[in-house]
């Protein structure tokens, strides 16, 4: 494996650092291939190394774990030499596929499963048990996923996207619904049993309603209320209610 | 204490260029941030508290490209600042009180980040359009160095509030004790909506609901 195909993938670890509206990760998939097509014909100096630079600042958006597989693939495409527009269309085609199977299998797959068995552990062994296991959880996915990613770019090129339906990936797809629920679900009592176990019983009733209006506002009456914006407004009520 | 500061200040720039510039490897997560935020300030118990009652109201948030979510890593070490050595009944409500609004403002300074990369693109749009590799490396960087000062900015406004509230606790203990329910309601409001909405098919909430039972069974046995 190339120096440049190393620093490639370490680039891709800092591939959101420039996000923006207009080009979303367009810079960082730049600034991650930039190692790889140092060794187009004509080297750094040439003009196919600047010429294919200057195409990979275009607008991109994907998931930061699998965007190794969008610079391999395209600094594949640039060194097959495909026409420009070909490699344009390829570069939109290739945006949806990678943010999909990044945002179900990671964000609400594995890193929700990671972290509410990193919850349970912390309250039921100790903190520093729970917080190990969510990282570890969470990173081998990470590393393991960033890595196959720009491997599997660079190797399949334009035809990347067959390449993507890996049976371990598609497994992993299926089970990221029913797990993240099953773990949640089975984190929930055993946590809010040890947030309320000094509570006398009118405090668990008081949490019980809370808790149940704002379910009762999040899923039928404000569904875009989310959770931060329900903590500040009871909190902010409490203080209003004259108990700060 | 001057030590525990800056060593608190320096995981809180970790954690939150963790959030979305620098390999998320969920350092940023509230259990993480908080627990170890926790340590270095001596109180591990408050650390766990407030790990515990971010990470659940993180759960309610899908972070997705585009979309515009709060900095929880940042809220979490600015409310273990708050409950760091004092007793859990006094502080807990209002730890979780200033860990939301810090992780709302932190949300808020990641979106004007945002606008100002955009704005340095737009500036140096020629020079990365012909593939300059200095224009792309300076706006990657400069992007990166918003990113700090984000988080420093934040910092600065969530453990400047921990201190005053450190200072003069606002609160009776009537109070404390009725904020603290609100707080632990509100959060589990926030995990279970968010679950419900990660894995809203059928057949995922019948997971759900085989998982809570488990858990139920587990409270009684443990």
């Amino acid at each position: 494996m190339s120096q440049g195909f190393i620093r490639s993938w370490f680039r891709t670890l800092l591939i959101q650092a420039s996000w923006n509206y207009e080009r979303m990760i367009g810079v960082g998939i730049a600034f991650a291939s930039e190692p790889i097509l140092r060794k187009l014909p004509g080297g750094a100096k040439g003009s196919a190394y600047r010429e294919a630079l200057g195409r990979a600042t275009a607008q991109f958006n994907s998931h930061p774990y699998l965007s190794g597989a969008a610079v391999g693939a395209l600094a594949k495409s640039e060194y097959d030499g495909l026409p420009r527009e070909q490699v344009s269309r390829f570069r939109t085609a290739l945006a949806g596929p990678l943010g999909s199977v990044g945002d179900k299998l990671v964000w609400a797959g594995t890193l929700p499963v990671a972290s509410a068995l990193g919850l349970f552990l912390a309250v039921v062994v100790s903190p520093l048990v729970g917080v190990i296991t969510l990282l570890v959880i969470h990173n081998v996915v990470n590393v393991s996923l960033r890595i196959w990613a720009l491997n599997v770019g660079w190797r399949g090129g334009v035809n990347v996207a067959s390449r993507l339906g890996v049976p371990a990936l598609e497994l992993g797809l299926r089970i990221a619904g029913p797990a993240t629920a099953l773990a949640c679900g089975a984190m929930l009592p055993v946590v809010t049993a040890w947030l309320v176990r000094d509570f006398e019983p009118s405090g668990i009733t008081g949490a019980g309603l809370i808790a149940g209006v704002g379910l009762l506002l999040a899923r039928w009456v404000w569904p875009t209320l989310g959770g931060i914006r329900y903590g500040l407004v009871v909190v902010l009520l409490a203080a209003l209610a004259g108990w700060l | 204490m001057i030590d525990n500061v800056l060593l608190l200040g320096l995981w809180g720039v970790l954690v939150g260029l963790d959030m979305t510039s620098v390999a998320q490897t969920m350092l940023s997560r509230p259990l993480v941030a908080a627990t170890v935020a926790g340590v270095i300030v001596g109180d591990p118990a408050g650390g766990l508290l407030m790990g515990v009652l971010l990470e659940f109201f993180a759960l309610d948030v899908l972070p997705v490209g585009a979309a515009r979510y709060p900095d929880y890593g940042l809220g979490a070490v600015s409310a273990v600042a708050v409950v760091a050595g004092s007793p859990g009944v006094l502080s807990t409500g209002l730890g979780c009180g200033l860990g939301l609004a810090v992780a709302y403002i932190g949300g808020v300074g990641a979106h004007l980040a945002r606008i100002s990369n955009g704005a340095d693109v737009v500036r140096h749009a020629e020079a990365l359009n012909s593939g300059d590799p200095r224009a792309i490396y300076g706006v990657h960087m400069r992007g990166l160095l918003r990113e700090v000062t984000r988080s420093v900015l934040v910092l600065v406004v969530g453990l400047g509030a921990a201190h005053i509230m450190r200072m003069a606790l606002p609160i009776t203990l009537q109070g404390a004790v009725y904020l603290r329910i609100v707080v632990v309601g509100a959060a589990i409001a926030a995990v279970v909506s968010g679950t419900v909405r990660l894995t809203g098919r059928r057949v995922a909430m019948q997971w759900f609901v085989l998982g809570v039972v488990g858990g139920i069974v587990g409270v009684v046995l443990l």
